[in-house]
């Protein structure tokens, strides 16, 4: 037998980068390389297409400030890099299709300046920003960065709209700036459908990747760092067939897991249940928020329309906010009373909760459904979302609105899914509605955008991220896509140093798959799998990925068969759509296509893949080695 | 003791002891791998559990009755009330653990 499916090996991500940039790097050692004439290397670490890393010498100790020249001349980027006679810096901030011009010159002697050119390309998403309206002197050198929720990548955009930022491969979830300047955001190693990945990255803006925390049974949403440096993420209660319901405490050194939360002990599944409730997805946990001053994580449930709140140490209840209606009568007793002269509303499947430096609480409420009775649920045309900000007396057990932004713009800031809140001062906040969508009439999509674009070709997906400061915009930028969640920050870190040379690091666990135990009766074909199933392999050091089109309600399991063992997984082709779709970056076009993805924990040695269906079993003609 | 659903005996079926409705359809691949597993469950429990099946398509009032979203989608009943429910395929530790639950 010498016909195989299509296998492919890929190389990790850091890998590759460390491939380059060794090369890189004996490229430069191996040259005459000068300010006047330095070695440039675009997109290096094949992540940031309006990047380039430029490397020179200088024969004294020279301290050197960089100018990438804007198409205005509050556009332009700059930073300074430390002392050094060898100099490896970082360019970000390019233009699309643009001449970059980027202006060199020792520090403080701007008579001595080199120009030099980087020609980009046209970059993906550099047509999707319809228009951001604020001033050079609000935005400064910040960019706004926009997180994928569809099959847009993420971008930033400066604050004449330019993009500035294009990332090339799909790295989701929240992104957050950590105190070193390195960004945390999620992997685009997809480790479970529909959005679970292998966790998540460190990594500087110029797209080099310092390390990946691995999160056993896949990454979803959020993380935040904890004052020693550990990471709490959220993931799957993969013993109890649920998702979404469960953090992790990940060490900041080792990347393993110190310590798991399940919602379960302090929510009952069903207690409550919003519009997009399921059995497997209860919680859909979109969020999660260390406050030091309490010691104590506010986690975000979509699905119970509740921001709850635990004690660090203890995981006892400290406080629920959400409507009481429906709530069970031993949750009460957490729960608030509105008080206060003002408007006040409960939010409903809520992203993105925070608690201020004053112990406020914020969220983007989608206020999608708007009401814990079913009977009174709002329709699509009927709804708004916004960002909000609640005062809580935990003595009292009272609540009070602060601020609202949103509501008054309706259907057109209303997003069912997604989108995030930040703050900044008291008054001055981001409020990013990332999950708009109107079908070919103008109506408010009554589906989630990732599932709405499958359907109908005529959708129109937007964004609309606004910062207020005391109730007054100071921006607004509207992008055409849907963006997961928006931050600001300028892409050189002051306090960073942008760049560290060295391979990075993968740390901690992808946890074993799970196996189904159970020996289908097939009939063994001794034939490869029919091509029209279109099957292929993607194998990587940690995992494997197996595609192929199956007929919906086909029994399909994929065997790995060794001299030791036979290991089992089955494969779904159930199509249901789920009630959530937080990043519809992976979703397939054909609803035939599944993706499983087997991580090699727990194998050993080599393993020839087989696949049933039905009651056929047929080879692939691919061993994988474990 | 597995068995598909009879209309008639269903009520009573769900009455007394502990009762795992499978609720399935027959064009569903995970329904399919579901069966295994309760065959093997079955074959654990005997007589402690029953376990009734109930074909999605076939009973739009008992789909409509329970609330029940999809398939597959089990439900345990003790005593004729709903003490647990899980929808997709499950594994069969999580099954047991809702039938040690119930009886």
């Amino acid at each position: 037998m010498t016909k195989t499916i299509d296998y492919t090996f890929k190389e990790h991500l850091i890998e590759r980068q460390a491939k380059a940039e060794a090369a890189m790097l004996k490229e430069f050692r191996q040259g005459d390389y000068t300010m006047e004439k330095p070695l440039i290397k675009y997109n290096p670490y094949f992540v940031n297409d309006l990047a380039a890393v430029m490397l020179f010498r200088t024969e004294e100790e020279t301290a050197i400030t960089v100018r990438v020249v804007g198409k205005t001349k509050e556009a332009d980027i700059y930073h300074t890099f430390p002392k050094a006679k060898e100099h490896i810096i970082p360019i970000v901030g390019l233009y699309s299709n643009y001449e970059n011009k980027i202006e060199v010159y020792p520090y403080q002697k701007y008579n001595q300046k080199v120009v030099h050119t980087i020609k980009t390309p046209e970059v993906a998403g550099a047509k999707l920003v319809e228009y951001m309206d604020t001033t050079p002197e609000y935005m400064q050198d910040n960019v706004m960065f926009l997180c994928p929720a569809v099959t847009d990548l993420a971008i930033a955009v400066d604050y004449a709209g330019d993009v500035r930022l294009n990332f090339t491969v799909p790295m989701v979830w929240d992104i957050k700036r950590k105190p070193n300047g390195n960004l945390l955001i999620g992997t685009e190693r997809l480790v479970k459908m529909p959005y679970f990945v292998t966790g998540i990255y460190e990594m500087s803006p110029v797209g080099k990747i310092y390390k990946e925390y691995r999160v056993p049974h896949g990454y979803h949403h959020d993380q935040i760092t904890l004052p020693n440096g550990d990471i709490v993420a959220l993931s799957c209660d993969l013993d109890n067939g649920t998702v979404e319901d469960t953090a992790v405490i990940i060490d900041r050194d080792t990347g393993y897991v110190k310590r798991t939360i399940k919602f379960a002990n302090f929510i009952k599944p069903g207690a409550q249940k919003s519009g997009s409730w399921s059995d497997e997805d209860w919680f859909h946990c979109n969020a999660v928020w260390y406050d030091e001053h309490s010691n104590s994580l506010t986690f975000s449930g979509r699905h119970i329309n509740a921001m709850v709140n635990i004690d660090f140490d203890t995981e006892e209840l400290n406080w629920i906010i959400s409507d009481p209606e429906g709530w069970p009568e031993e949750y009460h007793q957490y729960m608030f009373t509105p008080v206060g002269d003002g408007d006040f509303e409960w939010q409903y499947e809520q992203h993105a909760n925070l608690i201020t430096p004053l112990g406020d609480v914020m969220c983007f409420d989608n206020h999608h459904y708007g009401s814990q009775n079913p009977e009174k649920y709002l329709s699509a045309n009927d709804s708004y979302s916004r960002g909000v900000k609640y005062r809580i007396d935990t003595d009292k057990m009272e609540i009070e609105q602060l601020w609202q932004y949103g509501k008054e713009r309706g259907k057109e800031f209303f997003s069912p899914y997604i989108c995030n809140v930040l703050y900044y001062n008291e008054g001055h906040y981001l409020i990013h509605s990332g999950g708009i969508a109107f079908d070919g009439e103008g109506n408010a999509s009554e589906e989630l955008g990732p599932f709405a674009q499958l359907d109908d070709p005529s959708v129109r997906l937007e964004s609309i991220t606004v910062e207020t400061v005391n109730d007054k915009k100071v921006l607004e930028l509207k992008v055409k896509s849907n963006y997961y969640r928006a931050n600001k920050f300028p892409l050189y870190a002051k306090d960073g140093n942008n760049l560290t040379l060295g391979k990075g690091q993968i740390l901690g666990s992808l946890g074993e798959t799970p196996q189904m135990d159970y020996d289908i009766p097939a009939e063994d074909t001794g034939e490869i799998l029919p091509d029209f199933h279109e099957a292929r392999i993607t194998d990587e050091a940690d995992m494997f990925t197996f595609e192929a089109k199956f007929e919906k309600g086909q029994l399909v399991m994929l065997l790995l068969e060794s001299d030791k063992e036979t290991r089992r997984y089955f494969i779904s082709t159930s199509k249901g759509k789920r009630g959530a779709m937080c990043t519809g970056t992976f979703l397939p076009e054909d609803d035939r296509d599944t993706r499983t993805v087997i991580t090699k924990e727990g194998m050993d040695g080599e393993y020839r893949v087989k696949v049933i269906v039905d009651d056929k079993k047929y080879d692939t003609g691919i061993t994988i080695k474990a | 003791m597995i068995k598909e659903i009879v209309k008639e005996e269903f009520a009573t079926d769900l009455a007394e002891g502990a009762v795992l409705v499978d609720f399935y359809s027959k064009t569903c691949g995970p329904c399919k791998m579901l069966d295994f597993i309760l065959k093997d469950i079955d074959k654990t429990y005997g007589e402690q559990v029953k376990i009734i099946k109930v074909d999605f398509e076939a009973y739009p009032d008992l789909i409509e009755k329970y609330n029940v979203e999809g398939y597959p989608t089990l439900v345990m009943f003790k005593d004729g009330k709903e003490i647990s429910r899980k929808s997709g395929l499950q594994q069969k530790p999580v099954i047991t653990k809702m039938i040690e639950e119930a009886i």
